[in-house]
């Protein structure tokens, strides 16, 4: 199938997830039940960034359906694409939105769901002067713990802040990778919508440090692709769904590297096989440049550490 | 006088025009007007003169006018002989250029230096010339040798065809169109379409073809490759274009014409101090080289020389009252420069034994003697300054843009969105993973000339904005190089025009979504290009979401390139019909049949709006058979 089909497919079927899960919600809730994620004043941020809108309840919740399926547009071209792609994160907002407003406390340890305001407004600073060099977003699976934690842990060393999404949450815990935002790993949840939590970092950051006027969909685009030096690697195989979310990522300006035969895209696609060289690979694909100099100890030596309590018995 | 809103899109044009009718001259345009209504049998095709039994023609509008010759012709064997002894008078032009090339490099000695060695050895290796322990020059004289006997060697085939795609080659062999030799083809046009000799138009046309084919991957790649090799192989630089290039206070020479052994060594001549130096003493403040048609495009892609203009712009230089010399060789001078040129003080020097206009002056070309001669020729030119007369008027009107896109600086800038961890370098991956994954739908070349039978440069810059939109990549060359770059589509401002997909394309690599790629030779540069992109990706040429057009093409030249692109398996849009529609038989066979036996066909649009749906329908068709 044509790369832009398999991304129609994709964001179809997050449309059709997110109207399913809306209806659950609702049937269970009600129409005027509250909608909100934890600890933010952007309300749905995704949805907020990209339309101006704050939506308050499930009614509304479904109203916003439509602003999705308008960006689905099954046309031949980049840019249907990419809006596409939007659409898919904005279902994924949906879809998490819905589960916070069924569930009390939808996500559990390890998984951190939802990142609040507060979280985001500390990461500034590091993020500016490069403290935090990039981000990574690492989603599903990779062949083996031992794999997947080898390409956590780089970066790490290097100082990245790295999330997690889908079963790589499991194999980072299986190879004993300490976790935790002072330890900048970031395990966000199972599914593949929980990927949205990351994406609203990078979009309250334009919000927050780059005052993009909420509505200004162009604006917000330029920001992230400018300022915000993320990236994503999806390992292990790739559903529409997550190629369609990967547009979204590449529509922010967020380069996608995978383990996988896809058909690549200048720049923005990128399929990386050896595992070795995922990490360089992902670096250069978002230009960058590590400022410390790694030191060649065997214990992972980084700014990562920094917020970790040396213990006695260490 | 006709209304110049109408017939030209550009600036320039319009207001020289009104000088020129405000001062009594003539220009392309109203002789155009003057010859209306053109000759219908002429038009058609229909017309036939190659015996003096003739003129013949063939009435199609009423039942009772003669349906055959005298010899019997059919309007199908009249009709196709025209159209092949005017792709094989192309052929000869290009081919001739070609050869010229060849002889400059084989005498390239001392004074010339070979530019591209690296260019040199890689050709010299595709031909099997040993190069170990050779020095250049030797090297060079042997691969000119070589070269050289392509136009009449006795046994083979063209050397080039080989850079083509197996498949296509294996099709050329099996329907009997790859050529041998160059001159050969054309001979063999000539003898077939002689009174008595082939009446089939099928075989008529397979004759042209292999004539065509022989200036494509022939005459006009020795001359695009052997000019690298001597004049250095275009490298992405900024160059200035239209007549707002032509500097008041300046001697300006204008050099016109195809080749650029000559323009290259008026080039170097007019940086010569001696001559600067009398040019100040003569009053002017330097000496302003500056480029037309074909020529002009080599010496801007070379050394991003001003392309001042482009064919229908050639009297209009004059006419502004500005140009000390115009300096020409061969091919596309209008012979009306002579005229025009008297009612100024601008010297017309010819060059070329070749090439010689009633009223102008000759001062032959040498190839061995360029710099001498050149000097001498700058001198005429410098000398002339002071005896300029009447209103100087110079169009404030140029615009700027990025030129030098030749195939290497193609794939240097490819490299630029790899990733050195995941891809190799030096190859046309980037571009092909940008077609395949549909962030461009396809490319196009928008080639050739003007012609007052479509308004000048607006179809080819109507034709390259519509493709921009849909995300196809433009590649130019020839005058539609000229028009491009006239109407800012070489500028990075031109990704305005561009849907996302080219817009994100051109930002990445830092091009213009319009890249020029040379002069009419330098079209061979494309069928490399494509070459590379269809063997990168195990196809054919005809299976690539690629088409060619030339809205406003006039030359036999054109026809050629018209026709070499259709034998290579493009889908080719000509904004003019050649001279066939006298004959359904010749038209349907080139329109449409020709598809299943090349792979490529003929398609006339005058409308470039609609040229550009048909090109955006095909490229899809394409992608769709490619499962892209
Ligand atoms: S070749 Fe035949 S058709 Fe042509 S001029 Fe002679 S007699 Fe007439
Ligand atoms: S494009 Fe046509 S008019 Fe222009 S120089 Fe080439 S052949 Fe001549």
């Amino acid at each position: 199938m044509a790369l832009f089909d398999i991304i129609f497919e994709g964001s179809k079927q997050a449309l059709e997830a997110a109207k399913a899960a809306v209806e659950a919600a609702i049937e269970k809730k009600g129409s005027d039940a509250k909608v909100a994620f934890p600890e933010t004043a952007y309300g749905l941020p995704a949805i907020y960034a990209a339309t101006g809108k704050k939506i308050g309840t499930l009614g509304e919740l479904r109203d916003a359906l439509s602003i999705v399926e308008s960006l689905i547009v099954p046309e031949q071209n980049l840019e249907k694409a990419l809006n596409a792609g939007l659409a898919t994160a904005l279902s994924a907002e949906i879809i998490e939105a819905c589960k916070y407003a069924v569930e009390e406390k939808p996500y559990s340890e390890p998984c951190v769901g939802f990142i609040s305001d507060a979280v985001i407004r500390s990461l500034g600073v590091p993020l500016v002067t490069g403290d935090i060099p990039g981000v990574a977003v690492v989603i599903g699976e990779a062949p083996s713990a031992q794999e997947a934690a080898k390409v956590i842990k780089d970066y790490q060393n290097k100082g990245l802040l790295v999330f997690l999404v889908g079963k790589i949450i499991d194999q980072a815990l299986e190879a004993k990778v300490k976790m935790g935002l002072e330890l900048r790993v970031v395990p966000l949840g199972y599914d593949v919508t929980s990927v949205i939590h990351v994406v609203t970092v990078a979009i309250r950051a334009a919000l927050i440090f780059g005052a993009v006027p909420p509505g200004n969909l162009e604006e917000l685009l330029k920001y992230t692709r400018e300022r915000v030096p993320a990236f994503v690697n999806a390992l292990g195989s790739l559903s529409e769904l997550v190629v369609s979310a990967g547009a979204g990522a590449i529509a922010l300006g967020f380069p996608v590297i995978t383990d996988q035969d896809v058909q690549e895209v200048p720049h923005y696609l990128i399929v990386q096989k050896d595992y070795d060289k995922i990490v360089p690979t992902s670096l250069e694909a978002r230009g960058i440049k590590i400022k410390i100099t790694e030191v060649p100890i065997p214990v992972g030596f980084a700014a990562a550490f920094e917020g970790e309590r040396v213990r006695k018995e260490d | 006088m006709i209304n110049c809103e109408l017939f030209t899109c550009d600036a320039a044009t319009k207001k020289l025009y009104e000088k020129a009718k405000k001062e009594r001259i003539d220009t392309v345009w109203d002789r155009a007007l003057a010859m209306q209504p053109q000759c219908g049998f002429g038009e058609m095709g229909l017309c036939c003169t190659n015996c003096s039994m003739g003129p013949c023609r063939i009435v199609k509008v009423s039942d009772d006018g003669p349906k055959a010759g005298i010899c019997g012709a059919t309007e199908d064997t009249i009709a196709s002989r025209n159209f092949a002894r005017a792709v094989a008078a192309g052929s000869a032009a290009h081919s001739d250029h070609g050869r010229d090339i060849a002889l400059a490099l084989y005498h390239a000695t001392g004074k010339i230096r070979v530019k591209d060695e690296e260019k040199l050895f890689k050709i010299a290796g595709e031909w099997g010339i040993a190069v170990e322990g050779k020095d250049a020059s030797r090297i060079a004289r042997e691969v000119a040798e070589k070269a050289l006997s392509e136009f009449g060697k006795i046994f083979g085939k063209l050397l080039f065809l080989k850079r083509a795609p197996h498949k296509r080659q294996n099709l050329w062999d099996e329907l009997g169109v790859a050529p041998e030799a160059i001159d050969r083809e054309i001979v063999e046009v000539l003898h077939s379409t002689h009174m008595g000799s082939d009446a089939d138009y099928r075989n008529i046309i397979r004759q042209a073809i292999r004539a065509a084919l022989s200036d494509g991957w022939g005459g006009s790649m020795i001359g695009t490759e052997l000019s690298d090799v001597l004049f250095g192989t275009p490298v992405p630089r900024k160059v200035e274009a239209n007549l707002g290039v032509l500097k008041k206070e300046c001697v300006n020479i204008v050099v016109h014409g195809h080749e650029p052994t000559l323009s290259e060594a008026i080039v170097m001549a007019a940086r010569d101090p001696e001559l600067l130096e009398l040019a100040k003493k003569q009053g002017a403040e330097g000496i302003n080289v500056v480029g037309m048609c074909c020529t002009g495009n080599e010496i801007a892609m070379r050394h991003g020389i001003p392309m001042a203009g482009d064919f229908f712009q050639q009297e209009l230089a004059i006419v502004t009252g500005a140009v000390e010399a115009m300096i020409v060789d061969v091919q596309c001078i209008m012979p009306s420069l002579a005229t025009v040129a008297k009612c100024y003080h601008t010297k017309l020097i010819t060059t070329s034994p070749k090439a010689k206009v009633p009223g102008a002056i000759h001062m032959e070309f040498d190839e061995q003697k360029g710099l001498d001669i050149a000097k001498r020729i700058v001198k005429e030119a410098v000398m002339n300054f002071k005896n300029r007369k009447g209103e100087v008027y110079i169009p404030d009107v140029k615009s700027e843009g990025e030129i030098g896109y030749s195939l290497e600086a193609i794939i240097k800038i490819l490299d630029r969105v790899t990733n050195s961890f995941a891809h190799p370098s030096g190859t046309v991956k980037p571009l092909v993973d940008a077609i395949k994954s549909g962030v461009l739908r396809g490319a196009v070349a928008i080639v050739g000339c003007n012609n007052h039978k479509q308004p000048h440069n607006s179809c080819h810059v109507t034709l390259a904005k519509e493709l921009l939109r849909r995300d196809i990549l433009v590649v130019t060359t020839g005058c539609g190089a000229h028009s491009c770059i006239k109407a800012g589509l070489m500028s990075k401002e031109a990704r305005k025009y561009c849907g996302k997909g080219l817009a994100t394309v051109c930002e990445l690599l830092d091009i213009p979504p319009v890249l020029h790629m040379g002069s009419c030779v330098d079209i061979s540069r494309i069928l490399v290009l494509l070459s590379e992109v269809a063997n990168y990706m195990g196809v054919d040429i005809s299976d690539l979401p690629v088409a060619a057009a030339a809205p406003e093409w006039m030359s036999e030249k054109a026809q050629s390139i018209g026709l070499y692109a259709v034998a290579s398996g493009i889908y080719v849009v000509l904004g003019v019909s050649p001279a066939v529609t006298g004959s359904e038989n010749v038209t349907n066979y080139l329109t449409k049949d020709l598809e299943s036996v090349l792979g490529g066909r003929f398609e006339i649009e005058k409308d470039p709006v609609k040229a550009a749906e048909k090109i955006a329908v095909h490229i899809e068709n394409k992608r769709k058979r490619l499962g892209i």
